[in-house]
């Protein structure tokens, strides 16, 4: 049974299938996330692909300063995915808003709302850097195995919202 | 069939990709993480001001202030290293590092209020400390030849 | 041929046993020829096999209902229905076979086609529908060509053994026959420039919308078994006839390794075509070579 754990760590980590969400970015973190797809950063060489469907991929990237309208898309996607993820936050958007902070139609960063695991600043990233962000979060991935945070398997998520408030108030101070 | 040679030559010319841990050397005028020199700083509070996502903040006190950066903030603009006269602010010209939980980067510093540097003249001329030259005047120093 | 030989067939070699790691073989070699063709590193050798088993791991999807049975009963039947076809694959020369397992062979080609219509369609989401339509465009297209062309080939030699069609000599009919192959075998196999049931960035995932964790596992794998049974039969053709055994078992592999590197040049190279543009290349472009091998068994036949 060791061997069989050991051998899902590796595969878990050698394997991360991401999805992108862009939830109110300008692009500038989602052109340089496809940019980490072409020949020079490859993102292939770590194993990953661009999925076409929420349901395969086991992490989400999202960019973007998180919108009233892209609220509800983002945590049915969130608990759309299965099994072990992660969520990898890429730019400084999703981490704080960003330059957008006193914007009316946004609705905080975003881990008032999905756990994020690992966070990417940059405003764009490098791509080079999101590669690391990709590769950190498959290894929090793999260490994870299956332990929460997994939840529910509605498409409503369920989330703890003690990890969330705590988060969310250490970035407001 | 030019696409079929451009594949050959890709095929045999190797692949120009990093290696994973590999990456780019950027520019020497990237602009990447704000250094904050406390020797330098004066307190005036001109990189809060200018700020544009508030990732610098700026608590005065009596005698003394906190400055604080959250690079999760900070849009990398470069606006508070502009906006400084002192100079106490750069850029570094390296990519900022990820991290694994929200506001773990944040650096704050508090730094007792300098008196304010002696002017060559001052012994001399009755100016008010803090007094803001008018656009005509003569500068101390050649007021006092 | 006993049953112990035919179970030895479809379990060992070159069944499930050997089936599975060349699957895994041939998808690589596939990304990673894609991949060095567009001037990147690509995966590392083990990817498949890493996909494989981290897709174990995941949660299993709740099915509920007869529509969730079928859901889970559509993967399962595609790689068992690959595995078949690849072990009826004349890997070793004159390794026995019967009359007629060259159809067998074909009607099991199909099956994973058609369950990937199938369960687009079970799983009752739109982009399911249509990626399930799309692939059935598509397979209406390719599969006159490519059933013609095969069938036409075995029936000018009065024969529907596939080791009687390894052997047979060099002929024009058999070189437009293996042309007519190779044009069908992307749109078989889901590669750019026929690669429409995929389309990712435009319908999600298609018909595997909804699929994950151990199904999805599963789809990949019969996936990589069709990429095996479809360049060995196309391989089947064009060995040359050895005498000895397990060269020819080497040779054939090394065959059905080159064809997967054509193929791969061609997805490089290529952009996905529009499905108006597909059918209309399908059934008025290569329907031509099919008539020509159609017309040419016939004189064959007469002749003989």
């Amino acid at each position: 049974m060791k061997l069989w754990n050991r051998l899902m760590c590796t595969c878990r980590r050698r394997s991360p299938w991401l999805f992108h969400m862009n939830a109110g970015s300008c692009n500038g973190c989602d052109i340089e996330l496809v940019a980490s797809l072409t020949p020079r950063y490859d993102a292939e060489q770590l194993g990953a692909r661009l999925e076409g469907s929420p349901r395969h991929a086991d992490i989400l990237c999202i960019s973007g300063p998180v919108t009233h309208n892209t609220v509800q898309a983002i945590k049915t996607v969130y608990g759309q995915i299965y099994g072990p993820k992660a969520v990898v936050a890429i730019g400084s958007c999703p981490a704080s808003t960003n330059a957008y902070i006193d914007s009316r139609t946004l609705d905080g960063p975003l881990d008032r709302h999905i756990p994020v695991d690992v966070y990417v600043p940059g405003c764009p990233p490098r791509p080079d850097s999101i590669l690391q962000g990709i590769a950190k979060a498959a290894e929090i991935l793999a260490a994870r195995g299956n332990n929460p945070p997994v939840l529910k398997n509605t498409d409503e998520p369920v989330l703890e919202p003690a990890a969330c408030e705590a988060a969310s108030k250490e970035v407001r101070q | 069939m030019n696409i079929f040679a451009m594949l050959w030559k890709n095929l045999w010319g190797g692949s120009r990709t990093l290696l994973y841990p590999a990456r780019p050397r950027v520019s020497e005028h990237y602009r990447g993480l704000v250094r904050f020199d406390p020797s330098l700083c004066t307190g005036c509070a001109m990189c809060k001001f200018r700020c544009t996502s508030r990732a610098i903040e700026f608590t005065p006190g009596k005698g003394d202030f906190t400055w604080s950066y959250d690079p999760g903030r900070c849009t990398f603009c470069g606006r508070c290293v502009e906006g400084c006269k002192v100079h106490a602010l750069s850029q570094e010209s390296a990519c900022p590092p990820i991290y694994l939980s929200a506001g773990e980067l944040k650096e704050s510093h508090t730094l007792a209020r300098k008196p304010p540097a002696p002017r060559p003249a001052a012994a001399a001329s009755p100016t008010v400390a803090g007094q803001a030259p008018k656009p005509n005047s003569v500068p101390n120093s050649g007021g006092a030849q | 041929m006993n049953l112990t030989t035919a179970l030895a067939r479809l379990l060992l070699f070159p069944g499930l046993l050997f089936a599975v790691p060349a699957a895994w073989f041939f998808m690589w070699v596939e990304r990673k020829a894609v991949a060095r063709m567009q001037g990147r590193i690509g995966p590392p050798f083990m990817q498949p096999f890493y996909d494989f088993i981290k897709l174990l791991g995941k949660q299993v999807p709740p099915r509920s209902g007869v529509g969730g049975l079928l859901m889970k009963a559509w993967p399962l039947l595609a790689v068992a229905s690959a595995a078949g076809a690849v072990g009826l694959l004349p890997v070793l020369p004159a390794s026995g076979g019967f009359e007629g397992d060259l159809i067998l062979l074909l009607a099991l080609l199909e099956v994973p086609s058609m369950c990937l219509i199938a369960a687009g369609f079970s799983s009752r989401s739109i982009f399911g529908e249509i990626g399930s339509a799309r692939e059935a465009v598509l397979s209406v297209s390719y599969n006159v060509v490519f059933l013609l062309a095969i069938l036409s080939i075995a029936a000018s030699q009065h024969t529907f053994r596939l080791e009687a069609l390894s052997q047979l000599p060099v002929s024009p009919l058999q070189i437009l026959g293996v042309i007519a192959l190779l044009v069908c075998l992307p749109a078989k196999l889901h590669l750019n420039p026929f690669s429409l049931p995929n389309a990712e960035q435009e319908i999600y995932a298609g018909a595997m919308t909804e699929y994950a964790g151990p199904e999805l596992a599963m789809w990949e794998l019969s996936h990589g078994l069709e990429w095996v049974a479809g360049t060995g039969l196309v391989a089947t053709l064009v060995v040359p006839h050895v005498t000895f055994m397990w060269l020819g078992a080497l040779i054939f592999v090394a065959l059905s390794f080159a064809i997967v590197l054509l193929l791969s040049a061609v997805a490089a190279a290529t952009a996905r075509l529009q499905i108006d543009t597909t059918v209309r290349f399908y059934w008025q472009c290569t329907l031509i070579f099919a008539v020509l091998a159609v017309a040419s068994a016939l004189f064959t036949r007469l002749r003989s």
